[in-house]
């Protein structure tokens, strides 16, 4: 991943050609509208096939000559993908189709536009935001505000904290366990699984607070992207706290348009798996990135099936019950994580093979305690911020206590985080 | 008003805070970062708790030698042989250059007896290879905790990645753009303009065998050359000029003699592969460099052209990496320079006819003896490391040295170490291996278990061995334990001393 200072030319390509379409798609008639918006779509989604799924076709062609024996030029075409590409197309896309819906009017001042798919703090990872949330809030003028400022301090705080104290920490544990599981025994790679679970979120959480808070300190309001998704007792419900921005900019463009849950059963699994698995390809153009997605979908629909025909199960409800559902979904999660973080099919496989069959006590995976008791730090944050954010938090606190956490945050950032360099891990996407 | 007196009690609330934070992290977590992130601290540390008058820092150059080497002693030991009277320190650290170099002096106290200071002066490190390097990301990362400040704001820094961090493809792209940007300037016409066309023009070129045939490594190789040495030095513009005029600030501050030695490059090589241009370069550099410096009371010993090509050990590759003769070369010009310091200190005929008779390695100092892969950190009788044998590493280890220039009086070897057996059932042995072309081989093992009794605490044995009468017709001598066994040795400290 590079920033490559020519590449603006694509953002700028992008916004050009949405501003463009929007403006006609608002003053045609339905039939013309139709065909600007697609003309919209294909443009803006062209310009992503090309940097980030032209070599993922190439090498499936080449692999599938070799498998039917037709010609096939074997050529290597090497694209650096530009940061960002996949959210400021997905965030563009959605200004289209919002104005031909008639929900969004076609934004007219070109300078508020390229704002409102290039703001800077959530530009590069999102939130992917909706017009109706960032657009209008763009064209409001804005003044310091004490309020604002020290929310948006909070938050960048906590998402600073969780980035550089847990996911970072975690990260090279996680690596040494990817680079070699043959050497590993199924104890370590449990921990690694485990690890790796909070690494993800612990990273996108980290940086899309960050995000939150650099628009809210500006006085702008992002949609928040996490809502505790580890304590969700299902699939379907990890998916409302996970990505949230992404997962509904699926559920409102993709899924509503195949018709939802407004159509024969058969049909309705379809669509959840075209949903999940096109929710994986978003994410990188490999297939244990749609594995992944269809892993998801297969679990929603199994978890969908079972509250419809067997709603009794849905009906039992104690403390005890969703603390198992949560610990089920976690564990289905951390596992289905494999295929996310493996950079292909044959490290799945190796990493399974040791989980399987290393089964032995003298493993050589070391973890550093104080690791152990960040990870319990953030679990227990994680649980006090159930269905809340930091800033929320700290608002209701008294202000010793407020003050004594952010000290505690502010140490442990400086003294306890990695000093190894891992990218936020959404870059790459 | 009132807002303002809140925000200026918050103010200083988290100057109070950072205070005591400080405090906190100096007396607390912070010498193990600095053990874990820049341990090279210690090198300084060492020089500095022995007194040290003299201290040299050098690379790789200092403490490199030859496989066939008789005399394994560094460049700083040798120098040091010269002056007896005087106390040697050296910190070499492999890589690294004058910008490193200024941020370990800086951590020497003024309490300290330092009063000399020699710097290697690396031609090779002006260059934008050196310069954009893929280990100055890590080097400058094990600096960030030695700076001048409060160690939590140090901290602070090596958190938040405030240093010269790149990924090796920016590395790379930045030494790249430098060899097509940056003109040659010749004083004849020359058909190479910068040092990108000039490499590749070698690489299209060639250099021939005499048949005509390509001959592929010396073509590399000439390539290295021109990469490493095609270069101006740019005073106004150049980093590693920077670094070695803030080392001579520094040096002016701290009221130290400083010397600059510039070390002896390939000179024969360049010239034979790549022809009179590249020395044309080679010596503008080199004269810019011991004009800028002497101008500034430096003492610059210009060791550039004084070692001859067979003394370099890499034949693949531009390093200054000498095999005996060439350090001692080099020792003795940077000595006899000090002449200049230490006028009656000066002592060549002891340097050179000393025989050392004692020789030891607490494991941790970078020394060169055999079987170095066996250094383990999982514990030691001193220091961090010792060296683990068993479970398939057989050889501990290993002392090995010439016997020629010892007095044929004394016959007798003392070995002493310090040993950690997990248990006694086990067939190690002490082996003293005597071998050379005049004489039949002589391996002489001495069971472990019987030398010490104990197991699973440190305990040290001594033991000595009568050589036999030819011995000094043997041209090594080996020490080591050997431990074919599954049972985990341990040794630290082994010394050995030849007695009348």
């Amino acid at each position: 991943m590079f920033f490559i200072p020519q590449y603006i030319l694509i953002l700028f390509v992008t916004i050009l050609i949405d501003y463009v379409a929007a403006i006609y798609i608002e003053k045609s008639d339905q039939s013309r509208k139709k065909k600007y918006l697609i003309i919209s779509i294909v443009a803006t989604c062209l310009v992503l096939i090309i940097f980030k799924y032209l070599d993922f076709f190439n090498q499936n062609m080449i692999q599938l000559s070799h498998l039917l024996g037709f010609y096939y030029p074997e050529k290597v075409i090497k694209v650096v993908l530009p940061i960002g590409l996949s959210f400021h197309t997905f965030q563009s896309l959605s200004y289209v189709i919002e104005v031909y819906r008639g929900h969004q009017k076609a934004e007219r001042n070109f300078g508020i536009y390229s704002l409102y798919v290039m703001f800077y703090p959530q530009l590069v990872t999102g939130p992917i935001e909706r017009p109706q949330n960032l657009l209008v809030q763009l064209k409001e003028e804005k003044k310091l505000d004490y309020s604002n400022l020290s929310n948006g301090l909070r938050l960048i705080l906590y998402g600073l904290f969780v980035k550089m104290v847990i996911a970072d920490n975690l990260a090279s544990y996680v690596d040494q366990i990817y680079a070699n599981p043959k050497e590993y025994g199924t104890l370590s790679i449990l921990t690694g699984l485990f690890f790796y679970s909070f690494q993800i979120y612990c990273d996108f959480l980290g940086y899309s607070t960050i995000a939150v808070g650099c628009a809210k300190s500006m006085g702008y309001n992002l949609m928040d992207n996490f809502k505790n998704p580890y304590f969700s007792k299902g699939i379907g419900e990890f998916w409302q706290r996970w990505h949230i921005s992404l997962s509904s900019w699926f559920r409102d463009y993709v899924y509503f348009s195949l018709g939802g849950n407004k159509v024969k059963i058969q049909r309705w699994m379809i669509n959840i798996l075209i949903v999940f698995a096109l929710s994986g390809f978003w994410h990188g153009a490999n297939w244990t990135f749609i594995i992944w997605g269809l892993a998801h979908g297969f679990i929603y629909i199994m978890e969908s099936l079972s509250d419809r025909y067997l709603p009794r199960i849905k009906e039992l409800k104690n403390s005890w019950v969703n603390l198992l559902y949560i610990t089920k979904t976690f564990i289905l999660v951390s596992f289905i994580w494999i295929l996310f973080r493996a950079s292909s099919i044959y490290q799945v496989k190796t990493l399974l093979a040791s989980l399987l069959k290393n089964i032995h006590l003298q493993d050589k995976f070391y973890v550093d305690p104080k690791v152990w008791i960040f990870l319990g730090i953030f679990i227990l944050s994680d649980y006090v911020l159930f269905n809340t954010r930091f800033d929320k938090w700290c608002s209701v606190q008294k202000s010793y206590a407020r003050w004594s956490v952010y000290f505690i945050l502010i140490f442990m950032i400086i003294v306890f985080s990695s000093i190894n360099n891992f990218p936020f891990i959404y870059f790459q996407f | 008003m009132t807002s303002i007196k809140i925000i200026g009690f918050k103010i200083v609330l988290l100057i109070g805070f950072f205070v005591l934070a400080n405090f906190v992290y100096k007396h607390t977590l912070f010498e193990k970062d600095i053990q874990a992130y820049s341990p090279v601290i210690d090198l300084v540390r060492t020089v500095v708790k022995d007194g040290a008058e003299i201290i040299y820092l050098g690379e790789s150059s200092n403490n490199t030698i030859r496989s066939d080497d008789q005399d394994k002693r560094s460049i700083s030991e040798m120098i040091s042989a010269y002056y007896p009277s005087k106390k040697f320190g050296h910190i070499t650290k492999e890589a690294s250059h004058a910008g490193i170099f200024f941020d370990l002096l800086q951590n020497i106290p003024d309490s300290s007896a330092v009063k000399t200071v020699i710097v290697t002066l690396n031609l090779r490190s002006f260059d934008a290879g050196w310069i954009f390097s893929d280990l100055e990301t890590p080097l400058q990362q094990s600096m960030v905790l030695l700076k001048p400040y409060p160690p939590l704001f140090n901290r602070f820094l090596l958190a938040f990645k405030a240093y010269d961090i790149k990924t090796n493809e920016e590395r790379e792209r930045q030494f790249k753009t430098a060899w097509k940007n940056e003109t040659l300037v010749f004083p004849e016409p020359f058909k190479y303009k910068n040092t990108d066309q000039w490499n590749k023009g070698i690489a299209y070129s060639g250099i021939k065998n005499p048949d005509g045939s390509w001959n592929t490594p010396m073509t590399e190789l000439a390539c290295h050359y021109v990469k490493t040495y095609a270069f101006q030095i740019n005073t106004e513009t150049n980093p590693r000029i920077k670094d070695f005029d803030r080392i001579t600030a520094l040096a002016k501050k701290r009221n130290w003699n400083l010397v600059f030695n510039l070390l002896a490059e390939n000179v024969d090589k360049a010239d034979s592969l790549v022809g009179k241009e590249l020395i044309y370069l080679i010596n503008q550099n080199r004269n810019v460099l011991v004009s800028r410096y002497q101008s500034m009371n430096v003492l610059v010993v210009d060791n550039l052209e004084k070692v001859g090509d067979a003394e370099f050990i890499d034949r693949s590759w531009t390093t200054e990496h000498y095999a005996e003769k060439g350090r001692k070369i080099v020792a003795r010009s940077v000595a006899k320079a000090l002449k200049q310091i230490y006028p009656s200190d000066y002592s060549d005929t002891i340097s050179q006819q000393q025989v050392r008779d004692e020789f030891f390695s607490d494991c941790e100092t970078p020394i060169d003896w055999g079987q170095m892969n066996t250094l383990t950190s999982s514990n030691s009788f001193s220091g961090k490391f010792s060296s683990l044998t068993g479970q398939n590493h057989d050889f501990s280890l290993t002392f090995e040295q010439s016997l020629e220039n010892l007095p044929e009086t004394m016959n007798k070897v003392e070995i002493e170490f310090q040993v950690f057996q997990t248990n006694l059932n086990h067939d190690a042995k002490l082996v003293i291996e005597l071998r050379g072309q005049r004489i039949a081989f002589s391996w002489n093992g001495f069971k472990l278990n019987e030398l010490s009794r104990k197991e699973k605490v440190w305990d040290k044995v001594n033991y000595q061995f009568l050589l036999p009468d030819n011995y000094v017709k043997a041209e090594i001598i080996k020490v080591y334990l050997f431990n074919p066994t599954s049972t985990s040795i341990l040794i630290d400290d082994l010394r050995v001393k030849f007695k009348p």
